[in-house]
């Protein structure tokens, strides 16, 4: 029964998510595109917490959802939304060869997981239930990881520095990179 | 584990990340191209908690979080880039921006 | 007595060196004084060595030192070593001495140039050249020597770089002086070949057949024609009067030009072995000594004369070595290198003090203005043309006589031309001495006379004063067929061929003093009373037998198209071209490539997103 259930959770998770990815890139307003890259990480989350990865199912609805979409959304909202017509000039050889190799790579990738399937990839492991909760990501952070969440924390420092530069002279209203003086 | 094995989430998450692909390479307007490398970052993700699942070893979600932090701090900039391009009244068009031809 | 033939070697180029070193932290006067001490140094040390030579018996007084081997090519060797003989003895004493007094000179008559300094290092290192050359003790090291005087001669001539004129002389006379060392090195080649070594007793057993043996003598003898400037390869000498007066003198009258005289003394068994070559090179000499005799009848560059009179005198050297009387024509050198230096210096004395006039028809009566310089000039003039008791007269006529004692038609016909040669030697030496000393002071000497400090500064006057009494009373040491010191000092080294009877002697002796005055003679009449009017000089004694003329066309000509014809056919679109078309070529590739680069964002992603297809295949492939 519990299988059943998970069964059809994951197929209506695993449409919703193709579905939102095809929309993104196939919408021409990128407000509608934003909004489907949300519904997007919504059906991830699903995802994640069948996974049992509970904390990140959490942060990628709390952080990526609720905080860099919504930063997107304000800058599309800023910038006008301006239309941009994919489909509008026909397949020319530029889209063609893109889609090609984009398909190619999807077919590689799913050759090689079909001949993992029977060996590798066949039984999951057993997992306690306390797999992926915030204690025991908390504890992988803090003990074995500590290296790479103390660089990401620089990393996000810097990025917040290079948004705060990139933003800045439209503040003070005298454009710095020699366009008009003043 | 109960439901799908985890072969359906890696063919899941292949079909993502083409499909991110498929859009960063033919949209013209650079923040349809950001969303589709979020897209496509994303499908990544989810190929990473899948074989932490599979292995048995939080390592995969650990970095799974990591790529999300990093995937932040890349969208900031990129947004600031493009900011600053509208402000120059410059065409957000990527076809357009190629100062750089050699 | 090596040690000292060391010192006299090295001590000029330790002056040569000490100069080109300090560079211009010494004044200029410095740089002269140090050339000249090191010569000195030279002299001192030659003049040692021939003390201690003078005390040995004659078999021992050949030494040959050598310092370390310095070529080793498979079953050939050779030291560098000095060979200190009797020959070599009296060609150091020569060079050093008269060097060093030419040297002192220059102190005087260089004084005021811009560049001293380069020219003192320049004699310096030609003075060791030349010693190299007299003392080297193989024939490879007497090469070493050849080339650099060739060299010295070549920097010094060219002096004046600021000249045209002085520079296309410099290379006239090297490119000249190249065509010698080529016949020189054919010999040496096949001497290696046909006896292994280069050593001077190699050439005291000839081998190999008839035509070897013709032709190692014929390659001494073209090197030998080309560095004395006898006939063909004589074009450069007047030429070579662009350098400065001194030079001049040191090396294109005293020293160098008689490097070709050496050679032959020195290979004198080689030229034995070869006897056609021998006479050939007598031929040369002789029709030399008349051709440049008759030529500097019309010359009026003063130093052109004395230039051509030089060549002439070598004429009787080699008519002298020719005939197989090497000691009277070493002696002849020796004497010939005091007169001629005397004149040479002593026209120095005269141009310095017209400020650089060289044309003898500007001058004129300054016998009483410049008494020194007219006395000087007079006693080198009266030794030239051999009249008694002035060296010339002691040196010259045994050579002649010995032509009488070869015999034969040849030796007569040589005969006569020397005596005839004698006439002309008092005619234009005399023409020189009247026409710039007698009559009246010119307009010209008027106006351009300096003589306010005395004929010329100190340096100059006193040297010039040595050698003109050298010139004076040298030529006793040796009286033919009297007294004959510097014959039996020789003939250990180089045993004469012929020997003049006493009468043989005596005839020529009367004869060719006979001669000399009746030259002296004519020159009176001519220059010196104006009894009579000169007769017009003909147009090729003018254009000196139209020899430089004959030479553009036969060789400078043809070469210059085809240099030309190789520019054109072959470097332009062979060799520049290749490398134009690896410039277009690189540039097209650069261009193609730029291609690549289309600055859009969506090409770069696309180029990642199909390789990385591409990779996955390898991947997953290989595994």
């Amino acid at each position: 029964m519990g299988n059943v259930i998970v069964w059809i959770v994951w197929v209506l998770a695993a449409f919703s998510c193709l579905g939102s990815g095809v929309a993104v890139v196939s919408f021409s307003n990128p407000f509608y595109s934003a909004l489907a890259l949300i519904g997007n990480l919504a059906s991830l989350a699903v995802l994640y917490l069948l996974l049992s990865a509970e904390f990140v199912a959490a942060a990628q609805v709390l952080v990526y959802a609720g905080a860099v979409m919504v930063m997107f959304l304000f800058v599309i909202a800023y910038l006008g939304g301006r239309a941009d017509a994919p489909w509008a000039s026909g397949p020319s050889i530029q889209s063609v060869a893109a889609v090609g190799a984009a398909a190619a790579l999807l077919v590689e990738v799913i050759v090689v997981i079909g001949l993992a399937a029977g060996g590798t990839l066949s039984s999951a492991a057993k997992v306690p239930s306390s797999f992926g909760s915030p204690a025991e990501i908390g504890r992988a952070f803090l003990t074995d990881h500590l290296l790479a969440f103390e660089i990401t924390s620089v990393v996000l420092l810097v990025a917040a520095v290079g948004g705060v530069i990139l933003g800045h002279h439209a503040r003070a209203g005298t454009p710095h990179w020699g366009s008009d003086s003043r | 584990m109960n439901g799908p094995g985890i072969v359906w989430y890696l063919a899941l998450a292949a079909f993502l990340f083409a499909t991110g692909m498929v859009g960063v390479l033919i949209r013209r307007s650079p923040l349809i191209v950001l969303l589709s490398l979020e897209l496509m970052l994303n499908g990544a993700n989810l190929a990473l908690i899948s074989f932490a699942r599979h292995a048995g070893n939080l390592d995969g979600q650990i970095f799974a979080l990591a790529v999300m932090a990093v995937a932040a701090a890349e969208v900031v900039v990129g947004l600031g880039l493009i900011v600053a391009m509208a402000r120059k009244k410059l065409t957000l068009d990527v076809d357009k921006l190629s100062i750089l031809r050699g | 007595m090596t040690a000292a033939g060391w010192i006299t070697l090295f001590a000029p180029l330790a002056g040569a060196f000490a100069i080109t070193l300090a560079g211009t932290r010494i004044g200029r006067r410095t740089a002269g004084y140090i050339a000249t001490a090191s010569t000195m140094i030279a002299f001192v040390a030659a003049v040692v060595a021939f003390v201690v030579a003078l005390g040995k018996s004659p078999d021992s007084r050949s030494q040959l030192s050598t310092l370390y081997t310095w070529i080793q090519a498979g079953s050939y060797h050779s030291g560098f070593s000095i060979l200190v003989d009797q020959l070599s003895l009296l060609m150091m004493l020569i060079v050093t001495g008269v060097g060093s007094l030419i040297i002192a000179y220059s102190l005087g008559y260089m004084e005021g140039e811009d560049e001293e300094r380069r020219y003192f290092a320049y004699m310096a290192l030609f003075v060791f050249s030349m010693l190299l050359l007299v003392e080297g003790g193989n024939l490879i090291l007497l090469l070493g020597g050849w080339g650099m005087v060739g060299l010295s001669s070549y920097l010094l001539i060219g002096f004046y770089h600021q000249r045209a004129s002085a520079v296309a002389a410099a290379k006239k006379a090297f490119v000249m002086n190249a065509v010698g060392d080529s016949t020189m090195a054919i010999a040496f080649f096949l001497l290696i070949k046909y006896t292994g070594s280069l050593s001077f007793s190699a050439l005291g057993q000839p081998a190999g057949n008839r035509w070897v043996l013709n032709i190692v003598a014929l390659g001494l003898l073209g090197g030998a024609v080309a560095k004395s400037a006898q006939l063909p390869l004589h074009t450069w000498l007047p030429d070579a009067m662009e350098g400065p007066t001194p030079v001049s003198a040191l090396i294109h009258a005293a020293t160098m030009v008689t490097a070709g005289v050496y050679l032959i003394v020195r290979c004198n068994a080689a030229f034995q072995a070869a006897p056609h070559v021998q006479n050939l090179a007598a031929a040369l000499g002789t029709v030399t000594l008349l051709m440049a005799g008759l030529i500097a009848l019309v010359q009026v560059d003063i130093k052109r004369v004395i230039a051509y009179s030089t060549m002439s005198q070598i004429g009787y050297m080699f008519l002298g070595a020719g005939v197989g009387a090497y000691a009277d024509a070493i002696f002849h050198l020796m004497m010939h290198a005091f007169f001629k230096a005397t004149l040479f210096l002593a026209a120095g004395l005269l141009i310095h003090a017209l400020g650089g006039e060289q044309d003898i028809r500007k001058m004129g009566g300054l016998r009483k203005l410049m008494p020194f310089t007219y006395l000087a000039f007079l006693a080198g003039g009266l030794a030239l043309a051999g009249i008694p008791p002035f060296s010339g007269f002691f040196s010259k006529d045994p050579i002649i006589a010995s032509a009488l004692a070869r015999g034969g038609w040849f030796g007569y016909t040589l005969w006569v031309a020397g005596l005839a040669g004698a006439l002309l030697t008092g005619i234009y030496t005399f023409r020189l001495v009247f026409r710039v000393f007698l009559g009246e002071p010119s307009a010209f000497v008027r106006e351009h006379l300096h003589t306010e400090h005395g004929e010329g500064p100190i340096s100059m006057r006193w040297t010039v004063g040595v050698l003109a009494v050298l010139a004076t009373i040298a030529g006793f040491i040796q009286f033919p067929p009297f007294w004959e010191p510097v014959s039996k000092w020789l003939e250990p080294v180089a045993p004469p061929l012929v020997v003049p009877t006493n009468a043989q002697e005596i005839g020529t002796l009367l004869i060719g003093v006979t001669m000399g005055a009746t030259g002296i003679l004519i020159a009176w009449l001519i220059y010196g009373s104006h009894r009579f009017r000169a007769p017009a000089a003909s147009e090729t004694l003018e254009q000196k037998f139209y020899f430089d003329e004959l030479y553009d066309a036969i060789f400078y000509r043809p070469a210059v198209w085809v240099a030309k014809a190789l520019r054109r056919g072959f470097e332009e679109p062979v060799v520049d071209g290749s490398i134009a078309e690896v410039v277009i070529g690189t540039r097209d590739a650069a261009r193609w490539t730029a291609r690549l680069q289309t600055g859009l964002l969506r090409t770069y992603v696309f180029a990642i997103a199909a390789s990385l297809a591409v990779l996955l295949v390898v991947f997953v492939a290989v595994r």
